[in-house]
């Protein structure tokens, strides 16, 4: 009997944190159904509902509303970005996990530290070195401005590489294959987690961004911009009591595709963040 | 005048043609009337423009020089594409984009590749300033960052006008609102920046706007609310303007004189914390009060044009807007003050195509566009013979305009003002909480506002 | 330390045998470097050599030397244009940008910088090449040496690439950074229109003295310590959060873990600034939740106990400094648990199940199993990760600007005197610095503190892990 209540009692704890959790993104997925514009501040559920927000993102674009080009231009940058931070990555982590050279280690304090360096400090400096290259308001700006520092970010990568056995590498070397050979053939098949993981949470930094991406995308001209500057402008002080609503929905379309790829990586981040000392 | 002592522009002669003749209907073609600038160059010299002391001096109606035509200059040395970025707020994209499309056929000869990007006007000053050499060849702003953006040089000057007399055809207001140091450096495009009281006709009656106090108790019997945004400096000046306080910016264009803890400055700030103790008047966000008038709860509100629409639909037929009330300060009623606004278009000096960029912006703020932009959105024209008309004269939210105008005055503050403003505003909109002497909280904001610019 | 001074000894003290015991061809080369490789018939390194050296030249007189000549004034000559009304176009001055020459001198201060490295070590292998010669020993090919690239040199080429981005997007623009915080870069002194320059340690100063009007002093404090409390705060909430949850799911009584721990994963695959914003929204003064709580009477409730200011129809959520910063916490809570239940749930799972089984032999209770034995485990385990944690919550620029931008307005007159606001991080503080008041200066100033604080918390927890054994541990 006793047994039993507990038993209650704890998925009832459960329950009402799952609803506190959940709450705020239910709010988010309603209100996208929303007939009405801007915020509904006295009923939680619209009172009327209608596919119209989506309809507006989707089929309706206008010089503000570009829905399908910023999904667009997000993608492209996404994929790009993906791309080249796994490349510095890998080449970083094993670099420092695997090779041997002098200065190694104070290579390695060198750039962590730069690492904790906040990107919002050095935000205009970036602008003008990309404005003397004529890369602002352009993606490959963008490309630039996600990965090319990538390579700072090697510590989990690395940590996980620690974890493959010098053994097999030994054996290569000793059959003639070159340290190159090695990175290629044996090191990169055996990081596959940490590669998935490198790519799923390098590719998602695009969506996640504003600050950069409205700094580096200044034209005004809503075909350039990306998912978070055109979502974030909706919430703006004249756009809002119109576009509430649109942003619900906009930030519903983004996040399936995104919530997929997390609940991909998630047995990934955690063998990553815990320097692959755990094996799940 | 100037040692360019020109010719009367062709603009002017035709506007006045126009005004007389076509009364005031679609847009002109400036490129149509060019040739007309060779014709009689006599019909009058360029006006002064009115009260000519305290006016912007303009180097006049400007143009053609014994015969040459500018426009038609730029015309024949404009080979290519000409390249053109815009900015206009996200509401009036759909106005602009019409009339860049007029402008496209007012010049047939020339092939245009103009683009047109959001940027509110409000906000449009943290763009520009980031990289002013990024910015839009023509934008839109409101009048209060024209002093941060002329001293950031991105506003060319307005030397010369081209298709119409920006000066001696708009309000004297817009005119000096648009003006630094008495040079002109945007082209005024409304005159409803500012604020005024809007109510609900079913709650409160002609008499009981007349005073802050009235309404308020009125509204506590009907259990609703009046919003004003309180914690802003934009707003809470006209408590302290209203009291004969002073705050104005000093003749460097960057520090202020402000007299707020002056005597009387006290009793100001005891008033708000006697209004706003009831609850029923608010300190509420702009973006707060559009929902709240939506729902019912806010029956009056400080505000300005741009919630018009959302009060006319809320409210219905008794949507109703009037000048803002007295209150009492110190046992005397005193006439709340305002900042009356102006929104302007500016060209920005970097642009590739000045020429053309100007001619742009004369084009935006012409008569027939003013009078577009009124008919599509409300939006109260400067230019006075948009503004003369019938429809303009009664719209109340302009009416209500009108009727403050006597009690506003135009917006010139340095940079130092909105941070300890809006912070006393939320002291004072929270009753005062840690119970800080009147005086020295007066003290130590207008030590605030009046630092010194290094 | 004294292991790095000698390095560095030993370094130049390489320069100088070169030089000295050098034949003709190592001390040509130090004018003409691919001299010593021609001399030992490394014919495409010689010339390659030659290329680096002339397109240095080339450099230097091209673009460092005019941008150097002006970096002691940040240039001189104002921005003026006219306008020619009658054939309305405008002439422009040949004017100095002030940030252009900073940036293009800091740029070409590192080229000459990396330059002379490369001059240093070309010596250097210059004078191996003439050793090994003289010892009759084998000389590389030149495809040996591109060989090697993939060998023993392998580090070279794969850090190539990588340092190139880095200093590009993070060591270039610290430098700038830093420089600015010595100039007067500020609204009143923007390029291209006006010239900013050098002012020395006056910004420096501005931070630490107090007065009425320049209250960078008091705010910087103030910032200071609520930053701290914060990352303290948000690093341990949801931490021990993360683990009470993720033991709480694993528990052998809970009925469907994986269900579970999905519902809170929702909660976080949604992107951060969309749930941020939305929560804003959710509490604002007028917002949902509000209305909900007017409705069960719970303000009231509240403003009778006094924690609600008395004149106020809600619950100031977000707009009153107390409320705000307790809100802000929770909210984060709320952010970053289900991040660290992920995380705990992995690590839990590997826990030796035979330790907390023999602890429970001897009598021990849950709480003691779970203070003696689950957290040391964990606080192993992730003790990294929890540093990197804490440095990142120093800088979490997005719950803070997300959540108070535009709705929160200070009531400390002198924070806002120096546009600050109680519930500003450093970060975020110098985020609005620059981009609303254009204040490089002071945000310069305020940067390179930041970095100093988080560059001191890294180091001292870093190098343990790194100059540890750890590393070797499992390979």
């Amino acid at each position: 009997m006793k047994k039993t209540i507990n038993s209650i009692l704890r998925h009832l704890v459960l329950f009402l944190l799952a609803v506190v959790w959940l709450i705020p993104i239910l709010w988010l997925f309603v209100t996208s159904f929303s007939g009405y514009k801007g915020i509904n501040t006295s009923h939680f559920f619209p009172e009327t509902w209608t596919l119209d927000n989506y309809a507006q993102l989707f089929l309706r674009s206008d010089s503000i509303v570009q829905y399908n080009r910023w999904f667009l231009n997000t993608l492209v940058i996404a994929i790009f970005t993906c791309l080249i931070s796994t490349i510095l990555v890998l080449m970083v982590s094993y670099t420092m996990s695997k090779l041997r050279f002098p200065g190694r280690k104070s290579l390695m304090s060198f750039s962590i530290i730069l690492n904790m360096f906040p990107g919002v400090l050095s935000m205009i400096a970036i602008y003008f070195i990309l404005k003397t290259f004529n890369l602002t308001n352009s993606h490959i700006g963008m490309i630039i401005v996600y990965s090319a520092g990538a390579g700072l970010g090697f510590l989990i990568c690395k940590g996980f590489m620690d974890t493959i056995s010098v053994s097999l590498s030994e054996a290569a070397r000793l059959e003639g294959a070159s340290e190159a050979k090695i990175f290629w053939k044996i090191i990169i098949p055996l990081s596959k987690p940490i590669i998935v993981y490198t790519v799923i949470s390098s590719f998602l930094v695009p969506w996640g961004d504003f600050v950069f991406a409205k700094l580096m995308l200044n034209s005004g001209i809503a075909t350039d911009w990306t998912v978070a500057i055109g979502l974030f402008n909706m919430l703006g002080k004249s756009m809002i009591a119109k576009y509430f609503s649109v942003f619900c929905a906009g930030g519903v379309v983004i996040s399936v595709p995104i919530s997929i790829l997390f609940l991909i990586m998630q047995k990934f981040y955690v063998e990553g963040i815990t320097g692959g000392s755990v094996k799940g | 005048m100037k040692k360019k002592v020109l010719a009367t522009l062709l603009a002017t002669a035709m506007t006045v043609g126009c005004l007389t003749g076509c009364g005031g209907g679609a847009a002109e073609s400036p490129a149509a009337e060019a040739p007309a600038a060779e014709a009689p160059a006599a019909e009058e010299p360029a006006a002064e423009a009115p009260a000519a002391d305290e006016a912007p001096e303009v180097e006049a109606p400007a143009t053609a020089e014994e015969g040459t035509d500018p426009v038609a200059n730029l015309i024949a040395a404009t080979t290519g594409t000409v390249t053109l970025k815009v900015w206009a707020s996200e509401e009036d994209q759909d106005l602009t984009n019409k009339l860049l499309d007029d402008f496209k056929a007012a010049y047939p000869d020339v092939t245009f590749d103009i683009t047109l990007g959001a940027e509110s006007e409000s906000t449009a000053k943290d763009t520009v300033l980031t990289d002013v050499e990024a910015v839009a060849d023509v934008y839109a702003f409101a009048d209060d960052q024209i002093n941060d953006l002329v001293n950031a040089g991105a506003l060319q000057e307005v030397v010369a006008n081209y298709t119409f007399d920006v000066v001696n055809e708009n309000a004297t207001g817009a005119v000096e609102a648009a003006a630094v140091d008495g040079k002109v450096y945007a082209y005024p495009m409304t005159a409803d920046n500012g604020y005024f009281m809007f109510y609900d006709s079913s709650v409160f009656s002609e008499s009981d706007v007349q005073s802050l106090e009235k309404m308020i108790e009125v509204a506590d019997a009907a259990g609703k609310k009046i919003a004003m945004d309180i914690s802003n400096g934009w707003y809470i000046y006209s408590f302290f303007q209203g009291a004969g306080l002073e705050l104005k910016l000093n003749d460097d264009g960057l520090t202020n004189t402000c007299t707020w803890n002056g005597p009387g400055g006290t009793d100001v700030a005891q008033a708000i914390l006697d209004l706003t103790a009831s609850g029923v008047l608010v300190d509420m966000s702009d973006e707060d009060m559009a929902t709240q008038i939506a729902e019912g709860n806010v029956v009056a509100c400080v505000n300005g044009t741009w919630r018009a629409e959302t009060a006319a639909e809320a409210w219905g037929d008794n949507y109703a807007a009037t000048k803002l009330p007295t209150f009492k300060a110190g046992g005397k009623d005193c006439q709340m003050s305002s900042y009356s606004g102006y929104k302007l278009v500016g060209v920005n000096p970097h642009s590739a195509n000045v020429g053309w960029a100007m001619l742009l912006a004369e084009f935006l703020t012409n008569e027939a566009a003013q009078t577009a932009r009124f008919e599509a959105r409300g939006l109260g024209p400067s230019n006075l013979a948009a503004a003369s008309s019938d429809a303009v004269q009664a719209n109340p939210a302009i009416a209500a305009l009108a009727e403050q105008a006597a009690y506003a005055t135009p917006q010139r503050v340095g940079g130092n003002f909105w941070s300890p403003a809006e912070t006393l505003g939320q002291i004072l909109a929270s009753g005062n909480p840690d119970g800080t002497d009147l005086q020295e909280l007066l003290d130590t904001t207008v030590e605030g506002i009046t630092a010194p610019v290094e | 330390m004294k292991k790095a001074l000698n390095a560095i000894g030993n370094y130049f003290k390489n320069i100088g045998i070169a030089f000295v015991k050098g034949d003709v061809w190592v001390k040509l080369s130090a004018v003409l470097m691919g001299a010593g490789y021609m001399a030992r018939k490394q014919v495409i390194n010689g010339i390659i050599m030659f290329l680096v050296e002339a397109l240095f030249v080339v450099l230097c007189v091209g673009y460092a030397a005019p941008n150097l000549a002006k970096f002691g004034t940040l240039g001189t000559v104002q921005f003026e244009q006219v306008f020619d009304p009658l054939t309305m176009t405008s002439t422009v001055n040949d004017y100095d940008n002030s940030f252009l020459i900073l940036l293009n001198s800091i740029i070409a201060l590192f080229l000459i910088v990396v330059f002379i490295l490369f001059w240093i070590a070309n010596m250097k292998a210059v004078y191996r090449l003439q050793i090994r010669k003289e010892n009759g020993e084998h000389i590389n090919t030149f495809k040996e040496d591109v060989q090697s690239l993939f060998n023993e040199k392998f580090h070279i080429t794969l850090l190539t690439l990588p340092a190139i981005g880095i200093i590009l997007m993070n060591i270039l623009p610290i430098l700038v950074l830093v420089a600015v915080a010595f100039t007067n870069y500020d609204q009143q002194h923007m390029p291209p229109n006006s010239l900013f320059t050098w002012v020395g340690w006056s910004n420096f100063k501005n931070l630490f003295t107090d007065s009425v009007t320049v209250t960078f002093g008091y705010s910087f404090r103030k910032v200071l310590t609520w930053t701290l409390e914060w990352a303290v705060l948000a690093t341990f909430t949801t931490y021990i959060g993360g683990i009470l949850l993720a033991k709480f799911i694993n528990n052998k009584k809970t009925k469907l873990p994986k269900m579970w721990r999905t519902l809170f994963i929702i909660a976080i695959a949604v992107p951060q600034f969309v749930t941020l914003l939305l929560v804003r929204n959710f509490f604002a003064d007028s917002g949902i939740v509000n209305t909900f709580c007017t409705n069960i009477g719970l303000t009231d409730f509240l403003r009778n106990v006094g924690l609600v200011p008395s004149n106020l129809s809600y619950i100031p959520f977000l707009t009153n400094p107390g409320w705000a910063k307790v809100m802000i916490v929770i909210i984060n809570i709320w952010v970053g648990i289900p991040y660290q239940m992920l995380i705990a749930t992995g690590v839990l799972m590997n826990i030796p199940e035979d330790q907390i089984e023999s602890a429970r032999i001897d009598g021990a209770n849950p709480f003691q199993i779970f203070v003696k034995i689950t957290m040391p485990y964990m606080l192993f385990v992730t003790g990294p990760s929890l540093i990197t944690d804490f440095v990142k919550n120093i800088n979490n620029f997005n719950v803070i600007y997300l959540l108070t931008q535009d709705v929160y307005v200070t009531s400390d007159q002198l924070l806002a005197n120096s546009n600050a606001k109680e519930i500003d991080l450093l970060v975020t503080w110098l985020f609005r610095l620059t981009n609303e008041y254009y204040n490089y200066k002071m945000a310069s100033v305020i940067g390179i503190i930041v970095f100093i604080i988080c560059a001191a918390f890294t180091l001292v927890t870093f190098t343990r892990t790194i100059k540890g054994d750890k590393e070797e541990e499992f390979q």
